[in-house]
């Protein structure tokens, strides 16, 4: 079990009461995913799962990331197919990390080994940048300027 | 304050909050694009019971919803943007094509189905049986799938 504690509520995973939030995204190899967000972002891996369909787990800040193969569409989803990115410059969804010193980020993922698009760039309200993890998936990496609660 | 700990760890992280902004550190959100932030913001406070912060402005800031421990941060699609000159973002193409998605994980599958179902999610089947879990998807306003899902007890993750 892990938990994190957001304003007075403590999270778990699994959740005890209530519900918690993950993100899940569609890798080709979850050993090499789950090292991915250990090393660069220090995340803790709770497990790398298995081939009989359980997947891997890695709680990383606030939130847990769950990682797995492709495949489906499953009884519970009778339509739907799962496959890592087809272009990895067509999105639709992704991790949005929002951090406090956007430089200080920038140096430290970079030098354990994050590639980033650009360098972190100015824009309204705030300074992003994005890096793209193993199977080509966008993370956003952004600070908000002061005075704007949310950028 | 806040803690982070597990009793699977050998590692202690000492006592960490987490916030929106961050004041130190990082906190993770997700991001989908959206066609309609205002109908997005709704369907996530009204379903999830979730907390708006931010409804966006016509500038390009987005619209922020708290979730239970996470944040959804929504926004309408472009791009290409300087930071990231290849990347063009909009809503799901394809809806049945699927490579990331939220995964709502709670303890009690039965009790959110019929709550969140009264509340207007459209599930695409009931809680159906799987290997370590029991597991259900809803479509978002805008076709994304949410996970819902429940592990079976003595099933730590899965």
């Amino acid at each position: 079990m892990s938990q994190v504690r957001v304003d007075d509520k403590t999270y778990q995973m699994p959740p005890q009461d209530g519900f918690t939030v993950a993100q899940f995204i569609t890798v080709a190899d979850v050993e090499r995913s789950a090292r991915f967000y250990e090393k660069v972002f220090g995340g803790r891996i709770l497990t790398t799962g298995n081939s009989e369909g359980a997947p891997g787990f890695i709680q990383i800040a606030n939130t847990w990331l769950i990682v797995y193969f492709g495949g489906g569409p499953t009884p519970d989803k009778p339509t739907v197919t799962l496959s890592v990115p087809a272009d990895p410059d067509s999105v639709s969804s992704f991790m949005n990390i929002r951090v406090a010193d956007i430089h200080a980020c920038y140096e430290l993922w970079r030098s354990r080994g994050a590639e980033f698009l650009t360098e972190p760039k100015d824009k309204h309200g705030e300074t992003r940048c994005y890096i793209r993890d193993p199977d080509g998936y966008i993370i956003e990496v952004g600070q908000s300027k002061p005075g704007f609660a949310y950028g | 304050m806040s803690e982070l700990k597990s009793t699977t760890g050998q590692v202690q992280v000492g006592e960490k909050s987490y916030q929106m902004p961050p004041q130190d550190g990082f906190t993770i959100a997700y991001f989908i694009t959206v066609s309609d932030i205002e109908r997005s913001l709704r369907f996530y406070e009204k379903v999830f019971g979730g907390d708006v912060a931010s409804r966006g402005d016509s500038k390009g800031a987005p619209g922020y919803i708290q979730i239970a421990n996470a944040w959804l941060i929504v926004n309408v699609g472009g791009g290409p943007t300087p930071d990231k000159p290849t990347v063009i973002l909009s809503v799901p193409p394809d809806p049945d094509k699927v490579t990331s998605f939220m995964n709502f994980r709670v303890a009690d599958i039965q009790a959110c189905y019929k709550l969140w179902r009264s509340r207007g999610a459209e599930f695409i089947t009931e809680p159906k049986k799987k290997y370590g879990e029991t597991r259900c998807y809803i479509r978002d306003p805008d076709g994304y799938i949410i996970e819902v899902g429940q592990s079976d007890p003595g099933v730590t993750y899965g």
